[in-house]
């Protein structure tokens, strides 16, 4: 549904410079519906919004509250009553993983969002203005990356404390050099091309060429990436709940879920089972979607 | 050159396939034996190597720079003390001294010392050893890295504990107090501090023996890899009955669940640090529990200086709301006695008639509501830790539950260990959750958490001058029924004053294969291994 | 080449001084304070002060990083708050181990990753362009901690097949050596230690390196495709070459460029995961003992280990680089660097 939504965005921008545009984001929509994988994904991600939406909203859908404890039915196994079973305080496992939904999609779309952001200033302004300003930029890019990143959010994570929000920095600080390079490669490829010449000597701004004319053009695999980018920010979250360093008690975070759970593997597998079933099907999802919308931006392999 | 380069990136590919395959080809294998039998007779075949897993790695071996468990179940096997602690209670008992005597007014101890020992590296053992081991932890050798030195030997500076230790002849030591002080003959046979180690390498190595012990004890130190083992060999020349296995190795698997796997598949013989929720498992898979009280407290602290918890009335409705021995039954299942006392029971009888606030919802509720308190700041610890193993996080969420039943909001803040320990510092909090786990079996060692002026000890930041002058006494007093009652009192006084919600005393847990025996596990939480066998 | 080598390694320089400068003000700015860690439960107050004085805590932030500097150029990283040892032999006791797996994995993640994208591209839309897909994105899929723990369950749990934990049975390590055990005992014949090796390296290799295949699956996949695709190839295949003589002689080896690049980078990435994979498999190397490190504040090893990671990183980015220019020509050292 976000991707959706962006694509519109993007279309509307576009409408200035290309001359059909509707047609290509028609034909992108044509060839994305043809590619099953990446349909079946798009309904699972609308689900996953729907369900975090939704238990937001009305948590009376719930079967159970997923944050009430019954310490007498802990490690319940799976059951009519308790689909996934209780967890060691004797919460429900499936309400809990549905509740975690929203905190896992907020973690990756908030955490790609601000990356986005930064990323793309950054990367703009490097690529376009060139000279000192990129060297510097880049070069604080390429300290970031040298540092791998899941270390780097750990840090990060230590030194800040837990919090959903504090992981959320984590995570989008550690992902901004990826959108950064992206950008400023695309900008100098695309800053030579004859109309963002053209614009220059009208005399226009360099913010309003940049926003107006070279990001459309970087658009497409901005998406594509920003699409695998969730992918990547949910198994990231993931990693720093199950090490432990994720949200605050209460709150249900599938990484946590595991991690707390690898204490019990041996009695009660089901509590890390169905938390890492939640982590790769959306991970899977968004990946495939990603693929999806990579093929059917990409000219040469619509072809194909 | 192309062509070339292509040829050689294929060989490299093909020779990592090759590998690969063999890797896969070797992996079906099956999990190689550790050597022939060793020199023990007896009708079943023993193996010679002993593999006990742990949860983490030692912080040193060197009793004078450590405090932590897993040091200690390493050291009391290589060195010794003048005293020892008998199998299963803190009675001491001779050990490298063979008797002492303590002179009338309770400040002279005399100890005798054992003839013809020698320290692993060959340094005969006498009363100059142990004046050596003893000086290097009082003023002005001390270092703040010995973190139980002014425990164990007190300070010159602050006139208490140790006022100098004399070498009366080769075999007999003299220790002087500055005042009488009870708890001393226990704190002597300690892990921590007390073990006398080696002059010699005391000198080799700038006097800091972690990664270098050597001692009087069963066992030889051999090696430690970080993070993976440390191995042990048995002294042939110990001076008391030779340990039965060869080797030890003591390996260090941080996860519970993997230390539980590793039993079971048979990777190591023994291991501790079990979740009480495994332990069917574990028996299930034919394994040996081994299960006994342990000296620990674990408790939640009201901030009595804070402004929520000023009032004994608003301390005992809060009280009154957690079901204890519901919670501790659910958290921690037959492997943890809930607390009505601050000691254990077998610590000082006396405890069992202390009358201590129970569960009483109704008079909870009413009472909370009189004090106005309806959102309470609670913050605790993320680790397992000896008396609570399954975290503060859990315990926390637990007593959150309860209260929420009685229309009280807790707002948990949960932070590591490390941290956890300077955030407790600052005194920030109505409430927090802590433990401690009992060093020599003196009632002094938990009665007076709640007078010392340290806020890190005294996390209630208790301070109560009826409370004072009793520990007082009780320090000077000698051990005996009179001595017990006055701790008694302590513990009648703290429950009165509903200082600490008292919440469970954990049992020591470790499991072990049905091939081990002679294991067990000290309630001061050290692990001697020298009557342990492992049968083929 | 030589000029753009050299350029290219001088450039590491202020890269890996900023990796410095970002890790020390993490640690010392931001994270908690050492001292209660470090001493212990019964420090007091004045302890611990006295420890963040002799532990040069006290001064001012930016002499503390001048100290720093100036020691680690000379190659000494202080030493280890925790255990007093010096932090390059703390380091050194646990880099073999990481290396060891991080090059069975990589070995393990190309042999695997380009002989299924291979398998993939040639079988088009069959079942084994599916199966290597299904592998591919299970891989890319899957939370590294998650698959090591169903790996265990499976393989140590119930089946008691492979050990689970370590990197050998203590009795049969070896001594001495490079640290690296697979080598370590082929060399020294003791061949019942090598096999001990083998097996407890099985399944932390399979863990960390599915991610890696997953990722070189897909792109040998796609680059084989494209090479397939070319004039020259239906040229020789109209000639009446072989199928699987043009396949191996003539689309692999230009597949092969950026299949190696992507190898490359990968190897960077497994540093990376090794933190999940060690944290998993109780495997004693230089990633789990980073993260216990940083949880404990221990700074001088934190900020000596990430010097030392970001070095080899950037080097084998360096690296690949270098081999990739090498082996298309078509690439101009002058490029503008990104």
């Amino acid at each position: 549904m976000e991707e959706n939504k962006e694509i519109a965005e993007t279309s509307s921008i576009t409408v200035g410079l290309e001359e059909k545009p509707e047609s290509i984001w028609k034909s992108v929509w044509d060839s994305l519906k043809k590619n099953k994988a990446a349909m079946i994904s798009l309904v699972f991600i609308i689900i996953l919004v729907l369900v975090a939406v939704i238990t937001a909203i009305f948590p009376g859908v719930l079967p159970h509250d997923p944050y009430e404890q019954n310490l007498a039915k802990s490690f319940a196994f799976p059951n009519a009553q308790y689909w996934f079973g209780t967890d060691q305080l004797g919460r429900d496992i499936f309400s809990r993983i549905l509740v975690g939904t929203r905190v896992s999609l907020s973690v990756g779309v908030i955490a790609v969002a601000v990356s986005l952001t930064c990323g793309v200033l950054l990367g703009s302004i490097a690529g376009y203005l060139g000279g000192k300003v990129d060297t510097i930029i880049m070069r604080l890019m390429d300290i970031m990356l040298s540092i791998p990143s899941i270390l780097l959010a750990i840090a990060f994570m230590a030194a800040l404390g837990q919090g959903i929000d504090k992981a959320i920095i984590a995570i989008s600080l550690v992902s901004i050099p990826e959108y950064a390079r992206i950008v400023r490669g695309e900008i100098l490829s695309v800053k030579q091309n004859d109309y963002v010449q053209a614009a220059k000597v009208i005399g226009d701004k360099n913010s309003r060429i940049v926003f107006h004319h070279v990001l459309p053009n970087v658009m497409s695999s901005i998406i594509v990436r920003a699409t695998l980018g969730i992918s990547s920010a949910i198994l990231d979250a993931s990693a720093l709940g199950f090490l432990g360093l994720g949200v605050q008690p209460p709150m249900a975070e599938w990484g946590d879920m595991l991690g707390r759970a690898r204490n019990y593997i041996l009695s009660a597998p089901y509590a890390m089972i169905f938390p890492g079933l939640a982590i790769s099907l959306s991970v899977l999802a968004f990946n495939l979607l990603g693929d999806g919308l990579r093929d059917a931006l990409d000219p040469k392999s619509r072809q194909n | 050159m192309k062509n070339g380069n292509i040829k050689k990136l294929s060989a490299l590919i093909l020779t990592a396939a090759v590998i690969g395959t063999a890797m896969t080809a070797c992996g079906g294998s099956k999990r190689a034996s550790s050597g022939a039998s060793g020199s023990n007779s007896g009708t079943v075949a023993l193996k010679d190597t002993f593999t006990y897993a742990q949860g983490a790695d030692p912080r040193g071996l060197d009793p004078a720079y450590v405090d932590d468990g897993e040091s200690a179940k390493v050291m009391c096997n290589i060195y010794e003390g003048l005293l020892k602690y008998s199998k299963d209670s803190t009675q001491v008992q001779p050990c490298l001294a063979e008797k002492y005597e303590v002179s009338a007014d309770g400040m002279t101890y005399t100890f005798h010392l054992r003839k013809n020992v020698k320290f692993h590296d060959g340094t005969p053992f006498n009363a100059d050893a142990v004046k050596a081991s003893i000086d290097r932890q009082l003023e002005p050798n001390v270092s703040d890295e010995m973190p139980y030195a002014s425990f164990v030997f007190g300070s010159i500076k602050a006139k208490s504990g140790v006022k100098e230790v004399k070498v009366v002849d080769e075999n007999t030591v003299e220790i002087d107090l500055f005042s009488p002080e009870t708890p001393f003959i226990k704190n002597v046979a300690m892990v921590m501090a007390a073990p006398i180690a080696s002059p010699t390498a005391l000198k080799a190595n700038n006097g800091n023996l972690n990664e270098k012990p050597v001692g009087t004890g069963p066992y030889k130190f051999v090696s430690w890899d970080k993070g993976q083992n440390i191995k042990l060999v048995r002294n042939d020349d110990y001076w008391g009955e030779k340990a039965k296995t060869k080797n030890v190795v003591f390996r260090f698997i941080t996860e519970n669940s993997a230390r539980d796997i590793a039993l079971t598949s048979g990777e190591v013989d023994a291991i501790d640090g079990i979740s009480a929720s495994d332990v069917s498992q574990l028996t299930g898979a034919g394994d040996k529990i081994f299960s006994a009280d342990g000296m620990t407290i674990n408790y939640m602290a009201y901030n009595v200086t804070g402004t929520k918890f000023k009032d004994v009335a608003a301390r005992k409705a809060f009280s009154q709301a957690v079901n204890v021995p519901e919670l501790v039954k659910s958290l921690y299942k037959d492997y943890a006695t809930p607390a009505t006392s601050i000691m254990p029971f077998f610590m000082n009888a006396g405890s069992k008639d202390v009358k201590s606030t129970s569960f009483d919802k109704a008079a909870a509720k009413a009472g909370l509501a009189k004090a106005g308190i309806t959102s309470v700041n609670m913050i605790t610890y993320s680790n397992p830790r000896p008396y609570n193993t399954v975290g503060g996080q859990v315990l926390a969420e637990a007593i959150q539950g309860y209260l929420k039943d009685v229309g009280v909001t807790c707002n948990i803040k949960t932070y590591d260990w490390t941290t956890y320990k300077s955030v407790v510092q600052k005194g920030d909090y109505d409430v927090c959750f802590y433990g401690w786990t009992g060093d020599n079996g003196d009632p002094d060692n938990f009665m007076n958490l709640l007078d010392d002026p340290d806020p890190s000890m005294n996390v209630a930041h208790y301070n109560n001058p009826d409370y004072h002058a009793l520990i007082g006494k009780g320090l000077t007093t000698a051990a005996g029924a009179d001595r017990d009652k006055i701790y008694t009192q302590c513990e009648q006084k703290a429950a009165d004053d509903n200082v600490w919600l008292v919440i469970s005393h954990a049992k020591n847990l470790a499991a072990y294969s049905p091939k081990v025996s002679g294991y067990y596990y000290h309630v001061t939480g050290i692990t001697p291994f020298a009557g342990v066998t492992v049968a083929k | 080449m030589v000029k753009y080598t050299i350029k290219r390694i001088l450039m590491l320089i202020p890269v890996l001084l900023g990796v410095s400068l970002v890790v020390f003000l993490i640690m010392r700015v931001f994270s908690p304070d050492p001292a209660p860690v470090v001493l212990g439960e019964h420090a007091s107050t004045q302890a611990m002060q006295a420890w963040r004085e002799a532990h040069g805590l006290n001064e001012p932030i930016w002499l503390q990083f001048i100290d720093f500097l100036k020691n680690a150029v000379t190659g000494n990283f202080g030493v280890s708050y925790y255990t007093n040892q010096p932090v390059s032999n703390e380091i050194m006791s646990r880099f073999p181990a990481t290396v060891e797996l991080a090059i069975c994995a990589i070995i393990f993640a190309s042999v695997f990753g380009v002989l299924l994208g291979v398998v993939a591209a040639v079988h088009k839309n069959t079942f084994a362009d599916y199966a290597s897909t299904l592998v591919a994105l299970a891989g890319i899929s899957m939370p590294i901690f998650w698959l090591g723990i169903l790996l265990i369950l499976l393989f140590t749990g119930t089946l008691h097949l492979l050990p689970s934990t370590g990197r050998i049975d203590p009795m049969l390590q070896p001594t001495g050596g490079t640290g690296l055990y697979l080598w370590d005992t082929l060399t020294s014949g003791d061949f019942e230690a090598f096999g001990n090796a083998v097996q407890h390296l099985i399944m932390p290799t399979l863990a960390l390196s599915l991610y890696s295949m997953a990722i070189i699956t897909r792109m040998t996949r796609s680059s084989m495709l494209d090479t397939l695709n070319q004039d020259y190839i239906r040229t020789a295949r109209a000639k009446g070459i072989t199928r699987r003589r043009v396949i191996r002689h003539h689309a692999l080896r230009n597949a092969m460029i950026p299949i190696t690049t992507v190898i490359g980078l990968q190897f960077g990435s497994l540093l990376g995961g090794a933190v999940l994979t060690e944290t998993v498999f109780a495997w004693p190397g230089i990633g789990k003992y980073t993260v216990e490190c940083i949880q404990k504040s221990d700074f001088p090893v934190v900020q000596a280990v990430v010097l030392i990671i970001a070095t080899i990183y950037v080097i084998i980015n360096l690296i690949v680089d270098l081999i990739y220019a090498f082996l298309d020509p078509r690439i101009k050292y002058s490029k503008e660097e990104g």
